[in-house]
């Protein structure tokens, strides 16, 4: 290795970048494309991060025995599509996934709105006692769960909303971190003279919330949404505790699976797999919607 | 159409002493081109501010025409405003930007249209009503928010620096291009700049503020020619007047061993608190005379702009040792003619192209 001089650096490098047809380190700083190292490295991670999904698969099509193995199997069988038929029969899986899609939907939706609401009110508008407020609802995050759940219940049974989906739904419908976060990303990405010159064209405060500030709000909001989505669809200690296993979402119902003195891995694994497919459709359809740029052009060149 | 009149508007900031728009009196006519001119934070961006609604008036009041709008939110107040940072809607096209307002007043679509691209067309935009912002050039994007505000024909136009994020070239020509568009339509307009030449090319009259008070508000000429006080004086014009503060002596003022001659009275009623005088002189207003004759200066700099030269000198500190407040001196020469660094130069002012000051109060003394 010779010691590059910064006045010698062209020439030492050059030959080098020529000769290997990109630059040599894997980041690829020059062109901006990446290197073997980066994709090898990104290659890596993504294997990593898929391998229990696929594992889930192959262990959904393999009895308990051929599972303890050695080697163990790693490819999926045919009788993967037996144990799905198990695991609905099992629990009712299907109702647990509507509910679930009904529950993660409505909490999805109303966190996402109400959320970028307060969010966009304590970034953008002056009202008094805004910073007590807001200290407030930080301070709710600090409450742990298992607190609350004791008079949640209560409250719930009060209603007489006890294994009804609308108990495990309200209490959820807006968050503390939501505000928080839409806050944050609409006091960065939001200029205030874009706010102005929507009062200067006439539109109301909540026409300019739904004209400008959803448009430019939607990356946080598909981050928001996703996240929200995937927390409520995985939730297991409340929904456990207002619903019954007739009437339950995807994980009270995966609980129920495989029971017995020895649990059917296959069985379960099964109908894990079932309950996480809807949450890989979400992800592809929101993911789209995390686009960079969107403030582009708005504000000066 | 409609005039614009501030009555003793002031705002002070929460948390502030000093009010950043202290007593504001301004008539602005019917159609007229208002220009507000000052250095950073004099006020005048607080006033075209509190013009269009987005700054609360303190005490005082603002009408437009005959309404009272003090207390009125902007959208009642039919003003449209061009922002310095454009603030378009990212997420429309340039169509959807300009017809936003109209949509919002529930005008027809036809209409709306209509006028986007009449509007379009006098803008030479007509090619981009689909475009995106982040697709647009910075003169372009300038244009679509100067377009936001005609197609809403409004009573009163409120610019805040509308050209400080273009290059100086597209600077100068769509300064034309707006003082021509304003003749044009005849909209009563305020234009907010810290540029004093955007100001004297463009304003119909020139309010220039500091520290948010109206120092002096006139015409170009006007301004250039009796400046109301030091600071005007010193602020228009490029390169700046040159204010010299010297004793004064019988006859004149002393500046180092010479002295400039000043009209009895004007000396007398000027140097009445402090026995000194604020002179001041244009560049181009200071003519090479022979030695021993007016003032000598010792030449440091020489800027050659090909039509004009201009001597950047320093008055030679006389053998009275006195301090000056300011002993740099501009000259505006024949530019064949510049004599090199290092020359000593004798000067004198031309005729009529003195301007006195009273040292103290800053005014001027006529």
């Amino acid at each position: 290795m010779t010691i590059t001089l910064p006045g010698t650096r062209t020439t030492d490098v050059r030959p080098v970048t020529a000769r290997g047809g990109r630059p040599r380190r894997g980041r690829g700083t020059r062109s901006g494309k990446a290197g073997p190292v980066t994709y090898t490295l990104l290659t890596l991670t993504a294997l990593v991060s898929i391998f229990p999904l696929y594992w889930t698969v192959v262990a959904g099509s393999h009895t308990n025995a051929e599972l303890a193995a050695t080697p163990p199997p790693f490819l999926p069988s045919a009788s993967l599509f037996d144990n799905f038929a198990a695991a609905l029969e099992q629990a009712p899986i299907g109702k647990a996934i509507l509910n679930s899609v009904l529950v993660s939907g409505a909490i999805t939706v109303g966190t996402v709105l109400f959320c970028t609401l307060a969010g966009f009110a304590f970034a953008k508008l002056q009202f008094r006692g805004r910073g007590v407020l807001l200290a407030l609802v930080i301070g709710t995050m600090m409450v742990p769960t298992q607190l609350s759940v004791i008079p949640l219940f209560m409250m719930i049974a009060d209603l007489q909303w006890v294994n009804q989906l609308q108990a495990v739904i309200l209490p959820t419908l807006v968050s503390a971190f939501g505000v928080f976060f839409m806050r944050q990303y609409l006091i960065s990405a939001l200029p205030n003279e874009l706010l102005e010159a929507g009062r200067v064209d006439g539109a109301s405060t909540f026409r300019i919330f739904w004209s400008i500030v959803v448009p430019v709000a939607r990356p946080a909001m598909a981050v928001l949404a996703m996240l929200t989505f995937l927390t409520a669809w995985n939730e297991f200690f409340w929904p456990l505790i207002a619903l019954t296993t007739a009437n339950p979402t995807v994980q009270v119902a995966l609980a129920g699976l495989g029971s017995g003195y020895v649990p059917q891995q296959s069985v379960i694994m099964a109908g894990t797999l079932l309950g996480t497919l809807p949450v890989l459709v979400v992800f592809t359809i929101l993911g789209k919607q995390i686009v960079g740029g969107i403030m582009q052009g708005a504000v000066k060149g | 159409m409609a005039t614009v009149t501030f009555e003793q508007a002031t705002r002070i900031y929460p948390r502030t002493e000093r009010p950043a728009v202290d007593g504001l009196d301004l008539r602005i006519d019917d159609g007229e081109f208002l220009v507000l001119v000052g250095p950073s934070g004099c006020g005048k961006s607080t006033s075209l501010r509190m013009l269009a609604g987005l700054e609360e008036v303190d005490t005082g009041a603002i009408r437009i025409g005959d309404r009272d709008v003090t207390d009125s939110p902007p959208k009642d107040r039919d003003i449209a405003m061009v922002f310095q940072s454009y603030a378009l809607y990212p997420h429309m096209t340039v169509e959807q930007n300009m017809g936003f307002a109209l949509r919002l007043a529930g005008i027809g679509k036809a209409e709306i249209a209509r006028r986007v691209a009449e509007a379009a067309a006098i803008l030479d935009l007509s090619d981009y009503l689909q475009r995106r912002p982040r697709a647009l050039s910075g003169g372009q994007r300038q244009r679509v928010a100067m377009g936001r505000a005609i197609v809403r024909s409004p009573q009163v136009f409120l610019m805040d620096e509308p050209l400080s994020n273009l290059d100086a070239k597209l600077r100068v020509q769509t300064r034309t291009q707006i003082a021509q568009l304003q003749r044009r339509l005849g909209t009563t307009t305020v234009y907010v700049t810290h540029d004093q030449v955007e100001a004297m090319t463009m304003g119909d009259r020139v309010a220039v503020l500091k520290d948010g008070l109206l120092q002096q508000c006139d015409t170009p000429g006007a301004l250039y020619d009796r400046p109301a006080n030091a600071f005007v004086a010193g602020f228009i014009g490029s390169p700046a007047m040159n204010l010299v503060t010297g004793p004064a002596v019988d006859g004149g003022v002393r500046l180092g061993s010479a002295v400039l001659p000043v009209p009895r009275d004007r000396l007398a009623r000027a140097s009445a608190g402090t026995g000194s005088v604020t002179v001041g002189f244009r560049p181009e207003c200071l003519e090479a005379a022979a030695p021993g004759e007016g003032f000598p200066v010792v030449v440091d700099v020489v800027e050659q702009l090909g039509s004009d030269a201009f001597l950047y000198t320093r008055l030679p500190v006389g053998d009275t040792g006195e301090q000056l407040h300011s002993s740099d001196v501009v000259v505006r020469v024949e530019p064949r003619s510049a004599p090199p660094v290092g020359a000593t130069v004798w000067l004198r002012g031309a005729a009529g192209g003195l301007h006195v000051f009273d040292p103290a109060s800053q005014a001027r003394v006529d």
